[in-house]
């Protein structure tokens, strides 16, 4: 027999205020604002060609922007890191099963001894 | 044409929706996805205002805020690799040992 | 002697650098270090020699040698030397004593075979050079530092034989005793830089000057909201009691009997000639600021004559010679006290010179009887020594003529002088004056009393012990300082002989026109003014002729000489103060000052320092203890801030950047 998901409502969603006073704010700041007319695209731009020769310094798009090479070539590098550090963290040593204990800085080791804890 | 307004609420209303996942949620993976929810409300944003100036500086940015996330998210799922081992699961609130 | 008065630091720095050298190289000198302190004395005696034949030549010097601190507005703190009459004198008086000290030193140290001689030597060098510096101050801060060297040097040289259980305990008592009046000597400097501003004794910004203008409504000065005549015999009264201790004064004379535990010499030097004078010299260096006092007078007065009688009854039951020389010089001083309070500022610096000389002579003297008795100073085991140390019995003889007054030695003069001017300004009409010319009258009977009681016992009769009939000779060192200071104690009367004068009108008043001249403020006709103009002595023009005064006083002393010669002068004395009984007991314990003065420590003093230091320990470190007990608790609950929860760290920091935004929003507008 199986239940149905139940929505987990609990004093845990207290913090979640917090969120909801941030997006009171910022509807306030927004309402408030003034802001200039939208410009938009002109009829039959093309936006992705635009986007592409933006992003290799090359001035042929219909649409003005600015130039990100060396943005490219940043999150390029930034990726390859990302990819690396990614597979650095999953590799498993091989090593003996006590890093579990160590890596609490011993706190259960302690309480398994002594019985009783700090504060 | 859509006032920007609209669009400022939307990406309001994602960031504060991702934020209360980040304030809530016990869970390393779910807290991760809300991660991914406030960058792409700031995507939205860049992209509106793109709009709004004529300018295609705002999408390309929106683009490379997309790989900053990946890269976030690649690390991201690394770190939870090594806490599940650490911790014997995924409950954020279990790893406190980085204290007074 | 064209600039020799430049000379004058050397004067000084000459025995400091004997110290030095006892010090530093004492051990491997022949002597330990004698040979240094003899040379610089000596030194210092032929520059003292000269500066009194340029000051008699009417030069005199003020300088200042060296400015150790500089107010922007207040005032400046320099060291500087000041020669003229008074000073030069006293520069004579104490070279010459320290230089006949040091040679016999020779006598009684090395040739005794004592151990130590170079921490001897050098306390004597150094105590020599701090005396020397105080006698040429030029200023009352710098006079007070000198003061304090003296004090530790004594305090250095009586503990000399640490070893034994006695010596340290006196060098304590004595260093603490003056201490305690020292404390208000402080506080009477500070209030007399706040007043005027200056310290300096000489000049026409000095501050007897100034005090003097004060008064007579020419200036004014910052008197703190007393009137200026008030205020100004506080702080005469607070600089006595630096006075009071350094003289040996009641009721801070405690300490001196027991200085006696030092070596001998050290008493000659220090506790007879040299420095109980300091406090003396330090009332006449700044007679023009006590001169303008009449109430100040009146107690110094009133203090000197008491304590003239009270240490002279004392000195009547002592056993050892040394101890009645003690109590002779605090009663000496106690004269000295009179004759300045009387208004006899040429007796009392008589006195003290003629004092100094005999004092010294007579400690010297003893020195030479406790070698001869092996160090054995109960004068109940002498006896017969006259026969043996024909040189001491002769020099001693002739301290004692001159302790007791007789004529023509020098006491006679210098002691009728001072008795004479009290009287004399007494007859005025204050009642003061009379009453204490009256106990230092019966003091002159007492004093004739117990000084020949001294030497019958000493030297006459037959010898009561066997040290006494072969007692141990002593050399020339010895002897040589006995008699330089035995002619001096039988004709240093010459220099001031005023009964004479008085009577023949010969000017033979040498040390009275030797005062005369020097700086304005200074001089002994500047002081008579003053002395006419606020105490008003003198003021009745009485005239009295100073032979019946003088008469009366030989005459007291001549019988205190009879009754101790009627029964003390046979082969066996007894011992007669027994039969005083009771009183001699009380006499023999120094009227209980001693314990007196414990009980005012233990049960005055413990109980408030006990107090104060729990206050401080409650209260002051309390406060301390409890800031950082503040900060430990706040710390101790805020850090649990920290929780190591993600979620948490999350919460704090949106709720942070709510607050932010709102802030600028509202601070910049975007709300409205």
């Amino acid at each position: 027999m199986t239940t149905k998901p139940e929505l987990n409502l609990g004093s845990h969603l207290l913090p979640g205020l917090a969120a909801v006073a941030l997006f009171v704010v910022m509807a306030a700041t927004i309402l408030s604002a003034s802001y200039p007319e939208p410009q938009g695209f002109a009829d039959g731009a093309n936006v992705t060609a635009s986007i592409g020769y933006a992003m290799f310094n090359l001035d042929l798009g219909d649409i003005p922007g600015e130039s990100f090479l060396v943005a490219f070539l940043v999150i390029a590098v930034t990726l390859d890191v990302a990819l690396d550090g990614a597979v650095h963290l999953a590799t498993r040593e091989e090593d003996d099963g006590n890093r579990t204990l160590l890596a609490d800085g011993g706190r259960e080791l302690k309480r398994t001894l002594f019985g009783g804890g700090d504060d | 044409m859509v006032p920007p307004e609209y669009y400022l609420f939307l990406s309001a209303a994602m960031f504060c929706i991702g934020l209360f996942g980040i304030l809530t949620r016990r869970n390393a993976l779910l807290f991760l996805m809300s991660v991914e929810l406030m960058l792409n409300a700031a995507n939205i944003n860049l992209v509106a205002f793109s709009l709004v100036w004529g300018n295609v500086t705002g999408q390309t940015f929106g683009l490379f805020t997309m790989a900053l996330a990946a890269a976030e998210v690649a690390i991201g799922i690394g770190i939870i690799l090594v806490l599940y081992r650490n911790f014997d699961g995924v409950d954020v609130t279990d790893a406190t040992t980085m204290r007074w | 002697m064209v600039g020799i008065l430049d000379f004058a630091p050397a004067i000084v720095l000459l025995p400091f650098v004997s110290f030095l050298v006892a010090l530093s190289v004492g051990d491997h000198l022949p002597k330990g270090g004698a040979l240094a302190g003899v040379a610089a004395t000596a030194g210092s005696l032929v520059l003292a020699v000269g500066t009194v034949l340029a000051v008699a030549g009417g030069r005199t010097y003020d300088a200042t040698i060296y400015t150790w601190a500089e107010g922007l507005e207040a005032v400046d703190l320099t060291f500087g030397v000041l020669i003229d009459p008074l000073s030069a004198m006293m520069l004579l008086i104490v070279t010459l004593v320290a230089f006949l000290v040091h040679v016999f030193s020779l006598g009684y140290m090395n040739d005794e075979g004592e151990t130590g001689l170079p921490r001897y030597y050098a306390g004597l060098g150094l105590f020599s050079a701090s005396m020397l510096g105080f006698v040429v101050a030029d200023n009352l801060l710098m006079a007070f530092m000198f003061f304090e060297l003296v004090g530790l040097c004594s305090y250095l040289l009586i503990g000399f034989h640490f070893r034994e259980p006695g010596p340290p305990s006196a060098a304590k008592k004595a260093f603490l005793v003056t201490r305690f009046g020292d404390y208000f000597f402080l506080v009477g400097v500070v209030a007399v830089f706040g007043t005027f501003g200056t310290a300096a004794f000489a000049g026409s910004e000095s501050f007897p000057a100034l005090a003097e203008a004060a008064l007579r409504g020419e200036t004014t000065v910052n008197t703190f909201g007393f009137a200026p005549g008030t205020w100004f015999t506080i702080v005469g009264l607070l600089i006595l009691g630096g006075v009071i201790g350094k003289s040996a004064q009641y009721p801070l004379h405690t300490w001196l009997p027991d200085a006696m535990e030092g070596p001998t010499p050290v008493s000659a030097l220090i506790h007879a000639a040299t420095m109980v004078a300091a406090g003396v010299y330090l009332v006449a260096r700044m007679y023009g600021f006590y001169a303008i006092s009449p109430t100040a007078l009146a107690i110094i007065a009133f203090v000197g004559g008491f304590t003239a009688l009270f240490a002279a009854t004392m000195g009547l039951v002592k056993r050892e010679i040394k101890q009645v020389l003690a109590y002779s010089t605090i009663s000496q001083y106690g004269y000295m006290m009179l004759a300045l309070g009387g208004g006899g500022y040429v007796a009392a610096t008589f006195h003290l010179m003629t004092h100094a000389f005999f004092k010294a002579l007579l400690f010297l003297g003893a020195g030479s009887v406790i070698i001869a008795m092996h160090h054995n100073e109960d004068m109940w085991d002498m006896g017969g020594l006259r026969s043996k140390m024909p040189v001491t019995y002769y020099t001693f003889l002739s301290g004692s003529l001159a302790l007791a007054g007789i004529f023509p030695f020098a006491g006679f003069w210098s002691k009728d002088e001072v008795l004479y001017e009290t009287l004399l300004h007494g007859l005025d009409g204050d009642p003061i004056l009379l009453a204490a010319y009256a106990m230092g009258l019966i003091a002159v009977f007492f004093t004739g009393l117990y000084t020949f009681r001294m030497v019958f016992l000493t030297f006459h009769g037959d010898p009561r012990s066997s040290t006494a009939e072969d007692p141990h000779g002593v050399r020339w060192n010895v002897k040589f300082p006995l008699v330089v200071l035995g002619v001096l104690a039988a004709v240093a009367g010459l220099v001031n002989m005023v009964p004479v004068k008085k009577v023949t009108g010969l000017e033979i008043d040498y040390l009275h026109k030797w005062l005369e001249h020097g700086y304005a403020g200074l001089t002994v006709e500047h002081y008579g003014t003053l002395l006419h103009d606020f105490p008003h002595y003198g003021s009745a023009g009485l005239e009295l002729s100073p032979l019946l005064p003088g008469a009366v006083s030989l005459g007291l002393a001549l019988a205190g000489a009879v009754v101790a010669h009627r029964l003390y002068n046979v082969p066996d004395p007894a011992e007669h103060t027994d039969r005083l009984g009771e009183i001699k007991t009380v006499l023999y314990n120094n009227y209980y000052q001693d314990e007196y003065q414990v009980w005012i420590a233990n049960g005055l003093t413990r109980p408030l320092a006990r107090a104060a230091n729990k206050f401080d320990g409650g209260i002051v470190d309390g406060v301390v203890n409890g800031v950082s007990g503040v900060s430990l608790f706040t710390g101790t609950r805020i850090r649990r801030i920290q929780t190591g929860v993600v979620s948490n760290y999350a919460v704090l920091l949106t709720l942070g950047l709510t607050a932010l935004i709102l802030a600028f929003g509202l601070v910049g507008g975007w709300f409205v």
